[in-house]
């Protein structure tokens, strides 16, 4: 027949082949590879100071016959660590959940039990199918000056681990990110930008239960982030972007009286608009006007140098362009 | 026995006391009080009671002061009106109920906390209490004008606490600073649940303008 043994890493384990006499003749194999006689003490197995690796199926044959007289799953584990436990009520005033998980791996199976005490009365916390380590609670009673208290027991075959929360009602409210957050430039307009979302699905009574919202935005080229509360509305409009920068935005969520911000939003990326650059040669013209100016303007000696090689060619005109500017420096340092 | 007796008397006693300079106050607030600015005010009581609360549990002393301090509610502190209710009662509540709630409440908290103040041994907790005590009373005025301006009645019955129902008042120290730390917390629960009924409010009656005509009420 067949078992299941747990075990402790770095515990020495020892095996026996099931009914066998010590001084049987007898194989051992490990996921169906013999062991060496060096491990066995008679018809014991010895394994010391077992790790992880050692987990598998573990078979004692009858040394002449080779009939399976043992067979044994080792699985090699920890006692659990005291877990980590969050509660949040992200669809206040309907109730809250709890969630948890182990801050390190046990390698073993392990069983969570919670339970949840207000004042006197015990509640159920009912388990969320998916995802696994979750329950859910519905409050029976509004407004309550009691404070909830939440034990989660981790149990395993090695061992086991609690911990406990306290809390109040209000203490706990975090809202969900607001949803689909809409960031777009505004026509004929260069520094604003018209950000829009939506009140988190999960919140179930906006009405009665109003969110407020925290927007925050900077340009992608710097690291400062300006913000904004809002009491009102789920949009907003920037009107101080930077004209043509492309900006980061993103939204939280939070009970207008109580409990604590939510998670910033998935964030949004939008440029405000821009003027559409014009015919590529009036550009151009504008630039040549302008270097004509100042050359004449900056060195009036050189002019008569370069007369006679201006006919010439765009070489000579170079040469021309360098003692023009040679002599401006000059001039410009006696005055 | 006769404590309790003399706990009554004062505490009526105190509560008529504050009608006279009520008139006064009711004359500014008469104009323009609207459930917004009740709404308002509800905020800021919660704000200045998490000042007032620190400085009180920490002069009843540990374990009065301590976060964790969890202890578990005794039948004696039923007198102080609790805030916890049901649901969808809370949800089905209509607006006068909801006003007349709010109303009593407050009105006896503020007598509860009035005892406390005649009691306080220092000179800052004093002067903290009464100027909580005085912003609370605007506070039930302006619930009461609310409900006039909605021609809802006021809530009578006594202005103190109900009639003793056989629990004895505490005569013990620690007895009696349970009841105090509980009285805070239904204080602040109460500030909480305010925002929350005045938000309902909010939402069902549009802003209404408020004439006080205290004199017609009688008080």
């Amino acid at each position: 027949d067949s078992h299941i043994q747990y075990e402790r890493v770095g515990a020495d384990v020892t095996m026996k082949c099931g009914s066998m006499d010590w001084d049987a003749a007898v194989t051992w194999t490990a996921n169906g590879t013999d062991i060496d006689e060096s491990h066995l003490n008679g018809s014991y197995l010895i394994l010391k100071n077992v790790d992880l690796s050692q987990s598998g199926q573990y078979s004692c044959y009858e040394g002449s016959s080779w009939h399976l007289k043992y067979q044994t799953s080792l699985r090699v584990g920890t006692p659990p660590k005291e877990p980590v436990l969050m509660c949040r009520s992200n669809n206040y005033p309907k109730g809250f959940y709890c969630s948890w998980h182990l801050p390190t791996p046990t390698y073993i199976p392990n069983t969570f039990n919670i339970s949840v005490i207000h004042g006197t009365k015990d509640m159920v916390c009912e388990k969320d199918a998916v995802p696994k380590n979750r329950c859910h609670i519905r409050y029976l009673q509004l407004f309550s000056t009691v404070k909830y208290k939440v034990t989660l027991t981790v149990t395993n075959a090695l061992g086991k681990n609690f911990t406990t929360l306290t809390f109040d009602e209000f203490a706990i409210v975090k809202p969900d990110p607001p949803e689909s957050v809409v960031a777009k430039p505004v026509p004929n307009n260069p520094r604003r930008l018209e950000v829009s979302w939506q009140n988190p699905s999960s919140w179930p009574d906006p009405e009665s239960f109003p969110l407020k919202f925290f927007l925050r935005y900077r340009p992608l080229i710097l690291d400062q982030w300006q913000h904004v509360e809002l009491s009102d509305g789920t949009s907003h409009t920037i009107t101080d972007a930077y004209a043509g920068k492309e900006y980061i935005i993103q939204v939280a969520a939070k009970d207008n009286d109580i409990g604590t911000w939510s998670d910033w939003s998935v964030a949004v990326h939008a440029t405000p608009w821009t003027e559409e650059p014009k015919h590529l040669t009036t550009e151009a013209q504008i630039t040549e006007t302008t270097s004509a100016s100042t050359s004449s303007f900056m060195a009036p000696p050189t002019t008569k140098i370069c007369d006679k090689g201006a006919m010439v060619g765009s070489g000579a005109v170079a040469v021309c362009w360098t003692a023009g500017l040679v002599m401006a420096a000059y001039s410009v340092l006696f005055i | 026995g006769d404590s309790w007796g003399i706990f009554t008397f004062l505490c009526a006693a105190l509560c008529n006391l504050p009608a006279l300079p009520a008139l006064n106050c009711s004359e500014e607030l008469g104009a323009g009080q609207s459930i917004q600015q009740t709404y308002d005010l509800t905020r800021y009581l919660e704000h200045q009671l998490r000042t007032l609360a620190g400085t009180y549990l920490n002069y009843l002393g540990p374990p009065f002061n301590e976060p964790d301090f969890n202890p578990p509610r005794l039948a004696r502190a039923e007198r102080v009106p609790s805030a916890t209710v049901d649901l969808d009662l809370w949800r089905g509540l209509t607006d006068n109920a909801r006003l007349a709630a709010n109303y009593r409440a407050y009105s006896r908290l503020l007598c509860y906390l009035r005892v406390l103040d005649g009691q306080v041994g220092t000179a800052e907790l004093r002067h903290r209490l009464a100027h909580f005590c005085a912003s609370l009373q605007g506070l039930v005025l302006s619930i009461g004008g609310v409900m006039s301006s909605l021609g809802y009645p006021l809530p009578t019955g006594p202005a103190g606490p109900p009639a003793p129902s056989g629990a004895p008042v505490a005569s013990n120290d620690f007895l009696k600073k349970m009841d105090d730390f509980w009285l805070l917390k239904e204080l602040q629960t109460w500030l909480w649940r305010s925002a929350k009924d005045f938000n309902r409010l909010k939402k069902k009656v549009p802003p209404a303008v408020v004439t006080l005509r205290l004199e017609a009420r009688g008080f």
